[in-house]
């Protein structure tokens, strides 16, 4: 403790996710750095998380890294393999998921997440993977984490298509909408953000080590709400760093 | 009832035009022999339908076979796109109506349980939802709770024509367990007229009557079971073959433009005569044995 550990952005970003998650809470995740911050939480302060997978895994232990959800090296040793009725119908949509994480091609000022297109949806547009239980993760869990990379493409005024909702524009749309819960942080490679509990922008909450005001707001498509005081994140313990590459990561593949 | 027939036989079963939902999720349990022989017999305009977007719609899609698809997004996981069916959609030579994924296994659910709409929380306040709007303005509606009077959207059952499955275990009438993960299927076996039945082993109905909790697909809904091995080649079959990480890298590269996705067919779609000749192709027992799944792992 206390002495200086050399990590990379992606770690730090781990560790961030992982920080955010109680003990006893329910966690959906997609695959890659949501895994890892889910399975570090669970391994250090938060042993008795329940990890879900949409299409019917519940708490797996993988020993190898797969390629997607639909690898069966991340259903390995579940404790239970069912289907999505009883994932996203039963636990989600009955209101049981405490905690989403969500990443995608871009997100904006109000955390909403666009994974479906770039481009004109009217006319040229380049299509990518859509939804998949990402809008249903987005409406009905009592809580999102966006996880997204600190580039000017990805952090926008507006998306140019909402496939899953944040808070979209703003104020009470959300709960007018009939949504619960919403977006509660976004952790990026350069800082992590809250919202405003009024208008619902995107207020900066730390800045990562190394990074500085003026690259943190330089990068980004939009101006968010900036405090008077704005402190560092604080970087990954020894102990966090060597649980991910020597237990939760070994092969490097999402951390590297 | 012995319903047992070759995949040929099966697929004759399915005229132009119908809907068909399709087992596949991203790269595991795609029903890929089912979807080539579709395309050499030369079956077109279908319906394909699946909650995640897997490789054997992808398949059809490229080879013409279909007119719209209803899913909730997909990939090939890591190995990269759905190429085809984002090419199709991008160019709109096919009709999309994206879902999520809770929202189609809804739609799937209600026309199970034979209910007249299904409310759900998911799709509110998205251009997902305007989006199917426009292209599917009769799949979905507003309905006021009789209890509370809260305003819901309420989403149209689906009932496809047919149900095309791959299962590890069936019987010759059709009763089936699915092993590991099952996703959406037994809501798409539920709620289709009729389901083919695609097996990787052919078991006598004594070995499902020893474990009957096992069967999730009844064999009264099915019309015809295909005993076919490797016929979720190149996705996998959990607990008995991985998949052929080479063969998917190919096709992912393959599928990136129509020259190279036209190669892909002309050599293993319509170079070979039926899904035996596939396998050859792909170096037999030599190749597939490399495959066969760690009885601990699964995978």
């Amino acid at each position: 403790m206390g002495t200086e550990v050399a990590y990379t952005p992606f770690e730090l970003m781990a560790v961030a996710g992982a920080r955010e998650l109680k003990n006893g809470e329910i966690v959906a995740v997609g695959l890659g750095l949501p895994v890892v911050a889910t399975f570090l939480a669970k391994r250090t302060h938060a042993p008795d998380i329940t990890i879900m997978f949409e299409l019917g895994v519940i708490d797996p232990e993988p020993i190898h890294t797969g390629v997607g959800l639909a690898d069966p090296r991340v259903w390995y040793r579940a404790k239970v393999l069912s289907t999505f009725v009883d994932m996203l119908g039963s636990v989600l949509h009955g209101g049981r998921v405490d905690v989403g994480f969500l990443g995608g091609l871009e997100t904006d000022v109000y955390g909403n997440l666009n994974t479906t297109l770039l481009g004109d949806p009217k006319g040229k547009f380049r299509h990518f993977v859509g939804s998949g239980g990402a809008n249903d993760i987005a409406s009905s869990a009592r809580r999102t984490i966006i996880i997204i990379r600190h580039e000017e493409r990805k952090l926008k005024e507006a998306v140019s298509f909402i496939t899953s909702p944040g808070y979209i524009r703003g104020g009470q749309e959300r709960a007018q909408a009939g949504l619960p819960g919403g977006p509660s942080r976004v952790i990026t490679d350069k800082a992590i953000f809250g919202f405003d509990p009024e208008s619902k922008r995107m207020t900066l909450l730390s800045i990562h080590p190394g990074c500085t005001l003026e690259d943190v707001l330089n990068t980004m498509g939009f101006k968010p709400i900036v405090p008077e005081h704005v402190p560092f994140t604080e970087p990954p313990t020894a102990e966090q760093v060597r649980i991910i590459r020597e237990e939760i990561d070994p092969e490097g593949i999402y951390s590297g | 009832m012995d319903k047992v027939v070759t995949l040929s036989e099966a697929v004759a079963s399915i005229p132009s035009g119908s809907h068909v939902a399709l087992s596949g999720f991203a790269i595991t349990r795609a029903a890929m022999a089912f979807a080539a022989e579709v395309l050499r017999q030369g079956i077109r305009d279908l319906t394909v339908s699946q909650c995640v977007g897997a490789m054997d719609a992808d398949l059809l899609v490229g080879g013409g076979a279909v007119s719209r698809i209803l899913y909730g997004g997909g990939s090939l996981d890591r190995f990269g796109r759905l190429a085809c069916v984002n090419r199709a959609i991008e160019e709109g030579t096919i009709v999309a109506e994206e879902y999520s994924s809770l929202s189609m296994v809804f739609r799937y659910m209600a026309g199970a349980l034979g209910l007249p709409f299904v409310p759900i929380r998911s799709l509110r306040g998205s251009d997902t939802l305007k989006h199917l709007e426009e292209v599917a303005p009769t799949a979905m509606a507003y309905v006021d709770d009789p209890f509370t009077g809260e305003k819901w959207l309420a989403l149209r059952p689906l009932n496809p024509d047919v149900a095309v499955v791959q299962v590890q275990v069936a019987d010759p009438e059709g009763n089936a367990w699915i092993y590991g993960p099952r996703w959406d299927n037994e809501e798409q076996v539920k709620a289709s007229k009729r389901t083919i039945v695609i097996t990787e082993q052919l078991v006598p109905t004594e070995i499902i009557r020893r474990e009957p909790e096992r069967t999730v697909i009844h064999g009264f809904r099915v019309s015809h079971v295909v005993h076919l091995p490797f016929s979720a080649h190149p996705s996998s079959v959990y607990r008995v073959y991985d998949y052929d990480a080479d063969h998917i890298r190919l096709y992912a590269e393959a599928t990136k433009t129509p020259e190279g996705m036209r190669a892909y067919l002309d050599k293993y779609v319509y170079g070979v005569k039926d899904h035996w000749e596939y396998l050859e192709l792909l170096g037999g027992m030599r190749h597939l044995s490399r495959l066969a799944a760690d009885p601990i792992l699964g995978y």
